[in-house]
């Protein structure tokens, strides 16, 4: 029976200690973060250097890995301090660092040599030679920009060994990425620094101008020119993208709930391993796609690996409605002699909906809740408040960080 | 002193170096990225004739993002170039690096990745891998050239005339949209198209859609005519005119006044109302004349 060896690696978002946990816990075989500085997500929930050392221990613990994003392109004075930063890293024991800037990648070799670098998606690394440019300065990995096309991968491949990471799941840039000044030029904030307000989001006028006079083009009722795309999913098409020879899948969205981060690593896990365990033998579970609907947020396509994206892969106006779930709460413990679970609630829930509740390797069931109990063992029938403690019987046995999500 | 005009044509090509622009700047397609207009080899070659008659440069454009299929294609052209006897090029994708280095042709290159040319160290990286100079982002303050200026031995090319380029998709986004809102429209490059940001009414971003996808512009044209002074006295001695989205004489005549100002700045009799105002009577009407990030201060954008 024929096995792929060089199975690819389920790299997941971690925007905080507790995601990169339960990332790791449903699967994930690397998860990237960032740090206090230089990253892109000045607002994700980013990393003390303890939270780092506890986030790689457990990594480590579980053979997984850690990546640390310092992928800002820098300014006069900017990169002050990386030195010390990529060298703590290094002594923290992160795996690597994804970086585009070439002054960072310079401060990081000499402060911290040994350290992986993996060149960051905003360098847009686009072909073979460029892969091949990277590996020449020292780089382990390249993390390919998002407009290449699956046959584009497997030519790589073909002339360069460098690692190749490629996104699988989650938002897209609409620019090359790295090549957008728009929320620079808009309101003063630099999207290469953290800064992005999402300019492309914003709804424009699309006009031409005869003679003095502007002439619109966006038609009586239509929606304004905007330049949102739908969400990247190549869960479907997950074998092209092992046999093309990518080394890490990856999933986007460091701002993600918890929710989306095991729901997401818990399918893309279930589905690679499936894959490579036999690919002959391989058929897609629609359960997975199932799964994925459940955390999306806007519609999915495959981005640029088939064909270049077309309206139909852009996003005009409001999201179109999907069916949305809420995560409701955590089981912390659960007792198999009474069938009794403690939960850790996280949103509102109460007796008589139904739930769902699943948990690492594609667990997964559904119920109705029957009854609740407070942390004083008084029967309840809501679990109104954030973070309290509750308990209830479940109809199948779970195992704590099993999770639970209702409609 | 070094002025670099666009150029779109051997005939405007004349006319910018009988203006007395220093060097020419040219390209086509696949290689080349927003060009007032793509050229073929044969008028590059003769555009390198002309030039090299009057002992002026041409650096050819080869500043694309480059897929497999391009990059596969780049080396033959950059021998063409350097048989041709063109003087640079100017190359953003390491892709293009690599092969360049490989060819060990008499081609020097001139780095230039748009928006991530931020930093002295970070050109410093590409002047390591043999860069002779490099083309400084537009979003950057002229606190910050003539500091990165100051930190190198190389120039650092700054644009004094023309519009920024603030987004670049591989996306055809007008296409797109037209398929989306049922439009029977074409997306051609000289159609004049532009977006509006409703909470901003002054504002005005050129548009278009082309072979490397689509791009949008600055609603000024940026003129650091009034700046030049400044730029003199701290070594930014590399303009850029970029004519992109203005064709034909106009562009010319602009060029020109540039022309004119770098002389009067090195006899030491630049007056920069005067110039500036004279700019003003050339622009046409559609786009004002402003100054980007240059005046800013550097920690005014974050």
């Amino acid at each position: 029976m024929r096995k792929i060896m060089n199975k690819p690696e389920v790299l997941a978002p971690a925007g905080n200690l507790e995601k990169l946990k339960m990332a790791i816990r449903y699967g994930a075989d690397a998860v990237y973060i960032g740090g206090q500085a230089y990253g892109l997500r000045s607002r994700a929930g980013n990393f003390s250097y303890d939270e780092m050392r506890e986030g790689v221990a457990f990594a480590h613990s579980r053979g997984a890995k850690v990546y640390v994003a310092a992928n800002m392109v820098t300014h006069e004075g900017d990169a002050e301090g990386a030195g010390d930063f990529f060298k703590t890293l290094k002594d923290i024991g992160v795996d690597a660092v994804i970086i585009s800037d070439p002054a960072m990648i310079t401060i990081c070799f000499s402060a911290a040599p040994g350290l992986p670098i993996h060149l960051s998606t905003q360098a847009s690394a686009t072909n073979y030679k460029t892969l091949e440019f990277w590996k020449s300065v020292g780089l382990e990995r390249v993390v390919l920009a998002r407009e290449v096309g699956i046959e584009e991968i497997r030519e790589m491949r073909r002339h360069t060994d460098i690692e190749i990471e490629a996104f699988v799941h989650g938002a897209m840039c609409i620019a090359y990425s790295g090549r957008c000044t728009l929320s620079n030029h808009m309101v003063n904030r630099d999207a290469n620094r953290g800064g992005c307000a999402q300019s492309c989001r914003w709804k424009y006028d699309l006009f031409e101008m005869g003679g003095t006079a502007a002439k619109t083009l966006i038609p009586e009722g239509a929606e304004p020119f905007s330049m949102s795309a739908v969400d990247l999913s190549m869960l479907r098409h997950l074998p092209d993208m092992i046999e093309a020879g990518v080394n890490s899948l990856k999933i986007e969205g460091r701002m993600k709930s918890i929710h989306y981060v095991s729901t997401v690593s818990n399918v893309y896990r279930t589905a690679v391993d499936a894959y490579c365990d036999d690919p002959d033998h391989f058929t897609f579970d629609p359960a997975w796609e199932d799964e994925i609907w459940k955390v999306a947020q806007r519609d999915l396509s495959t981005g640029f690996y088939y064909h270049v994206p077309t309206e139909k892969e852009q996003l005009f106006g409001k999201p179109r409605k999907i069916p949305k779930y809420t995560f409701a709460a955590q089981v912390m413990s659960y007792n198999p002699e009474t069938k009794i679970a403690t939960l850790q609630q996280r949103n509102n829930f109460g007796v008589g909906e139904e739930v769902e509740f699943y948990g690492p390797g594609f667990a997964y069931f559904k119920q109705t809740v029957r009854d609740l109990w407070n942390e004083d063992g008084e029967p309840i029938d809501r679990a109104p408040n954030p973070m309290m403690t509750v308990t209830m019987t479940v109809d199948q046995p779970v195992e704590p960080y099993f999770l639970m999500r209702k409609k | 002193m070094n002025i670099i005009a666009t150029a779109e044509s051997e005939e405007q090509a004349e006319a910018l170096l009988d203006a007395g622009v220093d060097t020419l700047y040219v390209g086509g397609h696949p290689f080349g990225l927003r060009l007032p207009r793509a050229l073929a080899l044969d008028q590059i070659g003769t555009i390198v004739q002309m030039a090299h008659a009057r002992g002026k440069k041409v650096i050819v454009a080869c500043n694309a993002l480059m897929h497999n299929e391009q990059i596969e294609k780049l080396e033959m052209y950059l021998s063409q170039l350097a048989e041709m006897g063109a003087d640079a090029i100017t190359a953003g994708d390491p892709g293009a690096i690599f092969v360049l280095e490989k060819l060990t042709l008499p081609l020097p290159y001139i780095y230039d990745a748009e928006t991530l040319v931020t930093s002295a160290e970070q050109i410093e990286f590409w002047l390591q891998r043999g860069a002779t100079g490099a083309v400084a982002a537009r979003e950057l303050t002229l606190t910050e050239l003539e500091k990165i200026q100051s930190k190198l031995d190389r120039p650092v090319e700054v644009l004094a005339y023309g519009p920024t380029c603030i987004h670049q998709s591989g996306r055809p986004l007008l296409t797109n949209y037209y398929h989306y809102a049922d439009l029977d429209e074409q997306s051609d490059n000289d159609r004049g198209l532009y977006l509006r940001d409703p909470k901003n009414p002054d504002s005005r971003y050129p548009i278009f859609e082309d072979e490397d996808g689509t791009h949008i512009f600055s609603t000024e044209d940026l003129s650091l005519m009034g700046e030049l002074q400044r730029l003199f006295d701290h070594g930014l001695h590399t303009w850029k005119l970029d004519g992109v989205l203005l064709h034909d004489e106009r562009f010319v005549d602009i060029a020109a006044l540039f022309v004119e100002a770098k002389k009067a700045l090195e006899s030491g009799t630049f007056e920069s109302a005067g110039f500036s105002n004279r700019l003003r009577a050339l622009q046409p009407q559609s786009r004002p004349l402003g100054t980007g990030f240059y005046l800013k201060n550097p920690d005014d954008v974050k």
